[in-house]
């Protein structure tokens, strides 16, 4: 049994390298998203300033999750009000730390700053253990929600 | 009028009396919070727990009479078995260590590798597993059937007495959800109630802090994975136990490679009581768990970013930790005798 579950987790392995979905955008959402790395490469990418444990300034690129909400038609924007006001994003690691933002906080039409999945960090790919996709929140004054291998974001209602 | 009350009155009585569905209130501690599941169609009832509780001790339910969950899960060991690996109904040991039966209210996914996401879905495993209870779930219910015992206490608990494995598993996840600990030392000083030693003061710091060596602060960050009320994250890490590690872990269950020997990570409640520790039982003291942490995380692909540098603690360091430890022990967790075997209190 233990053989069979060793072959097979083998073959899901294998399986997994020719077309493995890094991210997945699910719940309340009109599309839900299965992304390859292909695809988020294909995202509109920005760069942000944002100060890091180590205290100093770093340079993040990445996809300004607005842009990941558009593409699976979460509620941003003219719809974002009325009872779409309780619905929050939870994004989730490898290891299954969650951490949560309200919608507004990633829509420019209410927040000023703008919330990314990073990529690099001035000028170089996440290292593993990091990335490939680090959520990263330009000014906020501790980074516990700067949550490391990204793997998931669901949105909910708050019931 | 007052013929209709009391008739009405005696069918309401005579209701209760077929079918006791008492619901039993879950005592949760207020630091521990309310993010946790009951499914809808197994509420708790003080009848279902009742039965839950014969059902574990119940040495009915493995092949041959002679062991039952409570051999591999001992309540005054926090329900574990003092041994690395579990001996089995074969005489064969089990492929990971017993784990600890406290607070799973709170867990989302059982076992070291995370594969079974309620415990109703939890109990019919070992029932079935040829190293663990070996007898099929179907076969243990005809068992059970056949005893004038069983049949009256599941028509309490769930109005019917055909037994199935379905009810059993729903019986047992009634009684592990009350297994509750909270009233360590540890809790007993965050209601003031307790003083700490110097030692345990100095190793709850330790515990809780990140290190930060331009600002003098010493710490081993053991909060950052075994954080929070229940001393313990619903997250997987591999906490560098082997360079090249065997047991696959995690990635069994999700088929991604960067899931390759992580593991849950475990309560640290009455962790005292709880060893040898990791899932393969390989550290028989907590001297030995945290010299690993302190000297020997070894590296390797998937090792934890936050177990990368070198922690070296200096050997004040690792009794006031292990000091700390010990204020976990909840002695009234581990006596409690709604917990125990009811064979033995009838
Ligand atoms: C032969 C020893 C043995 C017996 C008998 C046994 N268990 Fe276990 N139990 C274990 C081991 C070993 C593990 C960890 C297995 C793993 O993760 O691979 C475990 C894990 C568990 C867990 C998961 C805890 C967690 O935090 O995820 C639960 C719940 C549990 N057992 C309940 C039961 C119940 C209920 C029974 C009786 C129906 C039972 N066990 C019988 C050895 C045993
Ligand atoms: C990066 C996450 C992480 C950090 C930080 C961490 N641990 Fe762990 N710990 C784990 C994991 C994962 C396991 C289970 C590993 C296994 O069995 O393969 C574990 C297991 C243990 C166990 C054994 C539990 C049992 O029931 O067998 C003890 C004791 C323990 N850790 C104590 C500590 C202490 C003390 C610290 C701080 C010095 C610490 N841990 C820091 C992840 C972590």
């Amino acid at each position: 049994m233990k053989k069979l579950l060793l072959l097979s987790g083998c073959l899901f392995g294998a399986w997994n390298v020719s077309a493995q979905v890094i991210l997945k955008v699910t719940g309340e959402v009109t599309t839900p998203l299965q992304l390859q790395a292909s695809d988020l490469k294909a995202l509109p990418h920005t760069e942000v300033k944002a100060v890091d444990k180590d205290q100093k300034e770093h340079h993040y690129s990445g996809i300004p999750l607005i842009e990941l909400l558009k593409k699976a038609g979460v509620t941003i924007g003219g719809q974002l009000r009325g009872e779409n006001l309780v619905k929050y994003a939870l994004v989730r690691a490898t290891d299954g730390y969650e951490v949560l933002f309200a919608l507004p906080e990633l829509d420019p039409e209410f927040s000023t700053r703008t919330i990314v999945l990073a990529d690099a960090v001035d000028g170089t790919a996440l290292p593993t253990g990091v990335g490939p996709y680090r959520i990263v929140v330009p000014g906020e004054k501790k980074p516990a929600r700067w949550i490391r291998e990204v793997r998931e974001i669901e949105i909910r209602f708050a019931k | 009028m007052l013929r209709w009350l009391i008739l009405l009155s005696s069918a309401v009585v005579l209701a209760f009396t077929l079918r006791n569905d008492t619901p039993y209130t879950l005592p949760i501690p207020a630091s521990f919070g309310h993010r946790y599941t009951i499914p809808a169609d197994n509420p708790m009832t003080l009848e279902g727990v009742a039965l839950g509780r014969f059902l574990f001790y119940d040495s009915l339910l493995s092949k041959n009479n002679t062991i039952s969950c409570s051999s591999c899960h001992q309540q005054n060991r926090a329900f574990t078995d003092g041994f690395a690996l579990s001996i089995g109904v074969n005489g064969r040991t089990t492929a990971r260590n017993s784990m600890s039966l406290a607070n799973l209210l709170w867990v989302r996914h059982f076992f070291w590798d995370g594969h079974s996401p309620t415990l109703e879905d939890q109990a019919l495993i070992p029932m079935a597993h040829p190293d663990e209870l070996g007898l099929a779930p179907e076969k243990a219910a005809r068992k059970l059937q056949q005893t004038a015992f069983y049949p009256p206490k599941f028509k309490r608990a769930f109005g019917t007495d055909s037994i199935t494995p379905l009810l059993m598993a729903k019986a047992l996840a009634q009684f592990e959800r009350t297994l509750i600990s909270a009233q360590a030392p540890y809790d007993q000083y965050l209601r003031h109630q307790y003083t700490l030693t110097a030692a345990e003061k100095r190793g709850l710091d330790l515990f809780m802090r990140t290190s930060d060596p331009t600002k003098g602060i010493r710490g081993a960050n053991c909060t950052h994975c075994h954080g929070g009320a229940q001393f313990f994250q619903n997250v997987f890490h591999n906490n560098g136990l082997d360079a090249s590690p065997l047991d696959p872990g995690r990635q069994e269950v999700t088929g991604f490679d960067a899931d390759f020997a992580r593991f849950r990570v475990p309560t640290l409640r009455n962790i005292a009581v709880t060893g040898p520790y990791m899932h393969d039982g390989r550290f028989r003291t907590l001297d030995e768990v945290i010299d690993h942490y302190s000297e020997h995380v070894a590296s390797s692909r998937t090792l934890s970013t936050d177990l990368k540098g070198p922690m070296h603690l200096t050997s004040s360091e690792k009794k006031d930790l292990i000091a700390f430890l010990h204020t976990l022990t909840d002695t009234e967790f581990l006596q409690n005798p709604a917990f125990s075997n009811p064979f033995l209190t009838q």
